[in-house]
C-alpha cells in the first residue's frame, strides 16, 4: 500500500484501471462461477430446475458485480468481494469437496 | 480513474471505454447478426443456379427415394431436404455426416442441377457466433464482446436516466449535436430489444460460458443434464434413444433382413400432425431398405417461439409406427429454448424476419454512433491537452476500417458469389477469403488516407457496390425470381442510405470540418 | 395477418405520436405554440389507448406467444421512425398514420374481398 501511494498520480491512476479491470473480468468471473454453484445448491426447486434457474440468471449476476467493481469507491473493497467466492463454492462444491452426498 | 469520482461519472467512463474496446467487435457481431435474419434469401441469391420449380414436399420426398435408391440403396442414411418456403429446392445428401455436402435435386427434370460451391448466407451466421475463429475462441470472444454490451447498455440507462423522460429528441441541426441525439435515441427506444438480444445471445451457449450449475449438481456431465430436460422423455413404443441407435448402427446395419421402405411421402402427414401444416423440414432415413428402416422427421425452425434446433420425430420406416415424438420439456428447460428462439428469430413468418431486421439494423446504427462519439470527444481532448494524437489515430482508423470496411466486405462477397467462376476449385473458400482480403485492405486504406477522406471513400464504394448489385445480375446469370429481385431492391436501398451517409461526410468535411466537429463536440 | 400487422403497426404509430405530442416541446416543433395541459394530457392518455389496442392486433396477428414480441418490434420501430421523421418532415410525420389509414382500410378490403376478413 504504502509502495503504492509512492507511486506518481498518473501511474497510480493507470494501476487502479489495470486492477480493476481484473477484478472486473476475472475476479468477477470466478465469484459469478461461485455464486451460480451456491444458488443452484440452495435453490428449493428439482435439480434440474435449480441449475436451470442459477445458470440463466448468471449473466445478470456478472454484469452487476461489473458495474460495482467499477464503481466502488476503492479497488481494495473490490477484491475484498471477491474474496467471497470461496465460501460460496464451498456452498456450491461441499458434497464434491467433502465427500458427502448431495 | 480516482477513487473520488461520483457514480455517475465511473460508469460514463465505464460506458466510453467497454463500448469503445468492444464496440469494433460488436459491431462486426451485430452487422453479421443482421445479415443472418436473411441467411436463406442470401443464399439463395448466391446460388444462382437454384430454381424455384414449385414442386410440392409429396413429390419430392417420392422423387428423392426413387433417386437416392436407385444411385445410392447400399448407403446407411439417407438425408432429404424438402423444398420449404424459404428454400423451395430438393437436397439429398448421403452418410452419417451432417455437414456432408448436398446434391441439388430437379424432381421436373428428373436430374441432378449442378450448383456451384459458395459460402452463402451461412458465412455470415457462423461469423455472427464464431468470427470464423476455432469455434471454442470464437465462442469465447463473442461471450465477451457481449458481456460488454451488456454493461455497456445497463451503465447506459444510468448515465442518462433523464433521457427516459423524452426519448423523442432528435436534433439534426449542428451535425454533431445529431450524432449524440441519434446515439441516445436508437439506444432509448430498442433498449428492450438490446438487451433482449445480447441476454439471450449469452443464453444460448449458457453451458459453455457458465457451467457453474452443471459442475456443482452434475459433475460437470452435460448429457446427464440434459437428459433430465424432459420428464416424459422415454420412447413411445419400443423406440430407443438416438444415441443408443447410432452406437448399433454398424453392427444392426448389415444383420437386418431386406425389408420395403414404405413411401417416404406417407410420412409428411403424421409429421405435420406434430409439427404444423408446412412445418416439415427434412427427412432423415437410416438402414433403407431393411427391416430396421427408421425415418427422422425434423421441424422446421420457427413453427413456435422456442428453438426446435435438433428436434426429431421417429418412425418404424417398414410399419410406418410412431416409435419417438419430441419430448414435451420442463418449464425450466423450456425457458431456455424459447430464450434461444427469441434470438434465432426463425418464427412470426416474414414481418417478423422484418422487425427483426430493422432493430437489429438500429442496433448496429447504435454502436456505430457511439464509436463515432468517441472520436469526436477525444479529438476535443487531443485539441485541448495537444497530446494523444497518435491514439486518436489509431481510434479513427479502426473505426473506418470497422464500420464502412466491414460493409465493403459484406458486399464484396455478394459480387464475389457471382463474379468468380463457378467451376474454380475450392470456390467457397476464395469467397471467404476475398472478404477477409477487402477488409484487410479496408484498413490499410484508412491508416494511410486522412480520416473523412477515408470515410468518403470507403463509404461511396460500398454503396456503389450495393448499387450496382442488380447490375451483376444482368450481366451473369439470368435467373432473376421474386426473392432474388427483392433481395436487391433491399441491398440498392441500403446503398442509396450509405451513398447519402457518404455524400453528408463529404458535405461536413467540406465545410471546413475540423472547427465545427469542435465546435459540436464542446456542445455535446 | 398482414391485416392485423397493419392494423398494429399503424395504432403502434398512432400511439407513439400521442405520447410524443403530450410533451410540450414537441408539440411545439409542428404547432409553434404552447398546448395547454387538458391537450397534453388527452393526447398522452390517447396515445397510451393507442399502444393498448395495438397489442390485440399484434395477437391477431402472431397468436398469443409471439404477439407480444412483434409488439414491442412495432412499438419501438414506430417510436424510431418517428423521432427521425419529426425534425425532417413534421407534417408528414403528423399525417403519416392518416394516409396508412386509407392503406389499411384498402387491405381490408382487399382481404375482404378474397374472403379472408382480419
Amino acid at each position: 500500500m504504502s509502495r503504492r501511494l509512492s507511486l506518481p498520480p498518473a501511474r497510480r491512476a493507470w494501476l487502479d484501471v489495470a486492477l480493476r479491470v481484473t477484478a472486473a473480468v476475472f475476479g468477477g468471473y470466478v465469484l459469478t462461477y461461485a455464486a451460480t454453484a451456491a444458488l443452484a445448491r440452495l435453490l428449493p426447486l428439482a435439480r434440474f430446475d435449480a441449475a436451470m434457474l442459477a445458470t440463466l440468471l448468471s449473466f445478470a449476476l456478472y454484469t452487476g458485480f461489473v458495474l460495482w467493481a467499477f464503481a466502488a469507491a476503492s479497488v481494495r473493497r473490490v477484491w475484498l468481494g471477491i474474496a467471497l467466492s470461496l465460501p460460496l463454492a464451498a456452498v456450491g462444491f461441499w458434497p464434491v469437496w467433502f465427500g458427502g452426498a448431495s | 480513474m480516482s477513487g473520488n469520482r461520483t457514480f455517475r461519472q465511473s460508469m460514463s467512463w465505464l460506458h466510453g471505454w467497454a463500448g469503445l474496446l468492444l464496440g469494433w467487435l460488436l459491431f462486426a457481431i451485430f452487422l453479421t447478426g443482421t445479415l443472418t435474419v436473411f441467411d436463406k434469401e442470401i443464399s439463395w441469391w448466391m446460388q444462382p443456379e437454384l430454381r424455384d420449380t414449385g414442386v410440392d414436399q409429396p413429390t419430392a420426398a417420392r422423387f428423392a427415394q426413387d433417386w437416392l435408391a436407385r444411385e445410392h440403396g447400399e448407403a446407411a442414411v439417407w438425408s432429404i431436404g424438402l423444398p420449404t418456403e424459404r428454400s423451395p429446392v430438393l437436397k439429398v445428401s448421403t452418410g452419417e455426416d451432417r455437414r456432408a455436402e448436398r446434391l441439388v435435386l430437379d424432381p421436373e427434370s428428373g436430374a441432378r442441377v449442378p450448383v456451384r460451391d459458395s459460402v452463402g448466407g451461412n458465412f455470415f451466421f457462423r461469423f455472427h457466433y464464431s468470427l470464423h475463429l476455432p469455434r471454442t475462441l470464437g465462442i469465447w470472444l463473442v461471450g465477451l464482446a457481449a458481456m460488454a454490451m451488456l454493461v455497456a447498455l445497463v451503465s447506459g440507462i444510468v448515465i442518462h436516466r433523464h433521457l427516459f423522460r423524452d426519448f423523442f429528441a432528435f436534433r439534426p441541426v449542428g451535425s454533431r449535436r445529431a450524432w449524440l441525439d441519434g446515439h441516445n435515441a436508437s439506444a432509448v427506444l430498442l433498449l428492450p430489444f438490446h438487451l433482449m438480444i445480447t441476454y439471450t445471445g449469452l443464453v444460448i451457449f449458457f453451458l459453455i460460458y457458465m457451467p457453474a450449475a452443471l459442475d456443482a449438481l452434475y459433475g460437470g456431465d452435460r448429457m446427464a443434464m440434459l437428459r433430465e430436460a424432459s420428464p416424459g422423455a422415454q420412447a413411445v413404443a419400443g423406440g430407443m434413444d438416438r444415441g443408443d441407435q447410432r452406437s448399433r448402427d454398424g453392427a444392426s446395419a448389415r444383420e437386418a433382413p431386406p425389408a420395403e421402405l414404405l413411401p417416404l411421402e406417407s410420412f409428411i402427414v403424421p409429421a405435420e400432425a406434430l409439427f404444423g401444416s408446412g412445418m416439415v423440414a427434412s427427412l432423415r432415413v437410416r438402414h433403407p431398405g431393411r427391416a430396421n428402416a427408421r425415418v427422422e422427421a425434423s421441424p422446421l425452425l420457427g413453427s413456435r417461439i422456442a428453438l426446435t434446433k435438433g428436434e426429431a420425430a421417429v418412425f418404424d420406416g417398414v410399419s410406418g409406427k410412431l416409435l419417438q415424438a419430441p419430448a414435451e420439456k420442463r418449464p425450466s428447460a423450456l425457458t431456455q429454448r424459447v430464450m434461444a428462439g427469441l434470438h434465432f428469430a426463425q418464427f412470426g413468418g416474414y414481418p417478423m424476419r422484418w422487425l427483426y431486421f430493422l432493430c437489429s439494423a438500429v442496433s448496429c446504427a447504435m454502436i456505430a454512433t457511439g464509436l463515432v462519439l468517441f472520436v469526436i470527444r477525444q479529438r476535443l481532448k487531443v485539441a485541448e491537452a495537444n497530446a494523444g494524437q497518435g491514439f486518436l489515430r489509431l481510434v479513427e482508423t479502426l473505426n473506418v476500417g470497422t464500420l464502412a470496411g466491414l460493409m465493403l466486405g459484406c458486399v464484396a462477397l455478394l459480387w464475389a458469389a457471382r463474379l468468380l467462376p463457378a467451376d474454380l476449385a475450392g470456390r467457397a473458400g476464395w469467397e471467404a477469403r476475398l472478404f477477409f482480403a477487402v477488409w484487410a485492405l479496408a484498413f490499410v486504406h484508412a491508416w494511410r488516407r486522412p480520416p473523412m477522406a477515408a470515410w468518403r471513400e470507403q463509404l461511396w464504394a460500398a454503396a456503389l457496390l450495393c448499387m450496382g448489385l442488380p447490375l451483376l445480375e444482368g450481366f451473369s446469370a439470368p435467373s432473376l425470381d421474386k426473392t432474388r429481385l427483392l433481395l436487391e431492391l433491399c441491398v440498392f436501398l441500403c446503398g442509396a442510405v450509405l451513398g447519402w451517409v457518404a455524400w453528408r461526410v463529404g458535405k461536413a468535411s467540406a465545410a471546413d470540418g475540423v472547427s465545427r466537429s469542435l465546435e459540436g463536440a464542446m456542445r455535446c | 395477418m398482414l391485416t392485423g400487422f397493419t392494423a398494429g403497426l399503424l395504432l403502434a404509430y398512432t400511439g407513439m405520436l400521442g405520447l410524443c405530442l403530450g410533451l410540450e416541446r414537441h408539440y411545439r416543433q409542428i404547432w409553434q405554440q404552447v398546448p395547454p395541459a387538458w391537450l397534453r394530457r388527452t393526447l398522452r392518455a390517447a396515445g397510451w389507448l393507442a399502444l393498448a389496442l395495438a397489442f390485440p392486433a399484434c395477437i391477431q396477428a402472431w397468436g398469443a406467444a409471439m404477439g407480444p414480441v412483434g409488439w414491442f418490434g412495432l412499438v419501438s420501430l414506430t417510436g424510431f421512425a418517428l423521432v427521425l421523421l419529426l425534425p425532417l418532415a413534421p407534417r408528414l410525420a403528423l399525417w403519416l398514420p392518416a394516409a396508412g389509414g386509407v392503406l389499411w382500410v384498402l387491405l381490408l378490403g382487399a382481404g375482404l374481398w378474397r374472403g379472408e376478413p382480419f
